[in-house]
């Protein structure tokens, strides 16, 4: 019953935060409900026994992705009444689509859904993770260290062509 | 299946967000929402694999993946807003004010 009701508050605070990112016209209002929708998820790894994937979600998005946002929207210039507000439309062929998106997923994964239970589980810790990044999966671990910094790079190459021009 | 609908739900919410916003910021958010409902899926895959897996090693394999997706979600924040600080010095944000690429 616990276990439940927090998967539901969970699932409430996910949503919740994804539909403020889709639908807000206030810029820090975007990066709040940004921050929500990321602890929901951190909250998830969490919830599912997956520690080491909760304590990631929150170092690298909440602690760093999000300040990167707020240093993007220091950027931006307020209006007259000193807000910073961002365009949002409501288009109909866009919300057809996407619902049968997930109709159409839905009926994909339906025969997988046996596999998934709401009620925790044990899982696997940090040192069988270190085991697999270091064993099975160390080539694409060693492409993800170069991916990181060849993002580093160009991050301080454009935004550096960028005070050139 | 609720896990199932949260997941999707959350992916088509994004895409609608991807598709509907105009502005850089708006637009990198929503996809950052697309990312993070991938994550919470194949997370959710680990843990219910780990029941019938033969070893921890085979049973955290979902998890060294999810990790892959949480750091390219942060390498394509990173140079995504590296071009949006370029966009507002140039006063060009909105994604129909972008209208040629150079290299």
């Amino acid at each position: 019953m616990t276990a439940q009701v927090t998967w539901l508050a969970l699932a409430a605070v996910t949503l919740a935060g994804a539909a403020g990112v889709v639908s807000t016209r206030e810029i820090m209002r975007l990066v709040i409900s940004l921050g929500t929708f990321l602890l929901g998820v951190a909250g998830f790894f969490a919830y599912y026994a997956l520690p080491f994937l909760a304590v990631a979600e929150v170092f690298v998005y909440v602690g760093g992705v999000l300040v990167l946002f707020l240093f993007a929207i220091m950027a931006h210039k307020p209006d007259e009444e000193g807000r910073r507000l961002l365009g949002a439309r409501f288009d109909v062929g866009v919300a057809v689509t996407c619902s049968g998106l997930f109709v159409l997923l839905l009926v994909t994964l339906r025969p997988l859904a046996g596999l998934l239970s709401l009620t925790p589980l044990v899982s696997s810790g940090p040192e069988a993770v270190a085991g697999v990044l270091l064993g099975p999966l160390l080539p694409l671990f060693e492409l993800l260290g170069a991916l990181l910094l060849a993002a580093l790079v160009a991050g301080i190459a454009i935004a550096g062509k960028g005070d050139a021009e | 299946m609720s896990l199932l609908m949260l997941t999707s739900g959350l992916l088509c919410l994004g895409l609608y967000g991807v598709l509907t916003r105009r502005d850089l910021v708006a637009v990198l958010a929503s996809v950052e929402v697309m990312l993070g409902a991938g994550t919470i899926q194949l997370a959710a895959f680990s843990t219910a694999l780990n029941v019938t897996a033969t070893s921890a090693s085979a049973a955290a394999t979902g998890q060294g993946y999810t990790l892959a997706i949480l750091v390219l979600a942060a390498a394509e924040a990173a140079v995504g807003l590296a071009l949006l600080v370029v966009l507002v010095r140039l006063g060009r944000t909105r994604t129909d004010q972008i209208e040629e690429v150079r290299g």
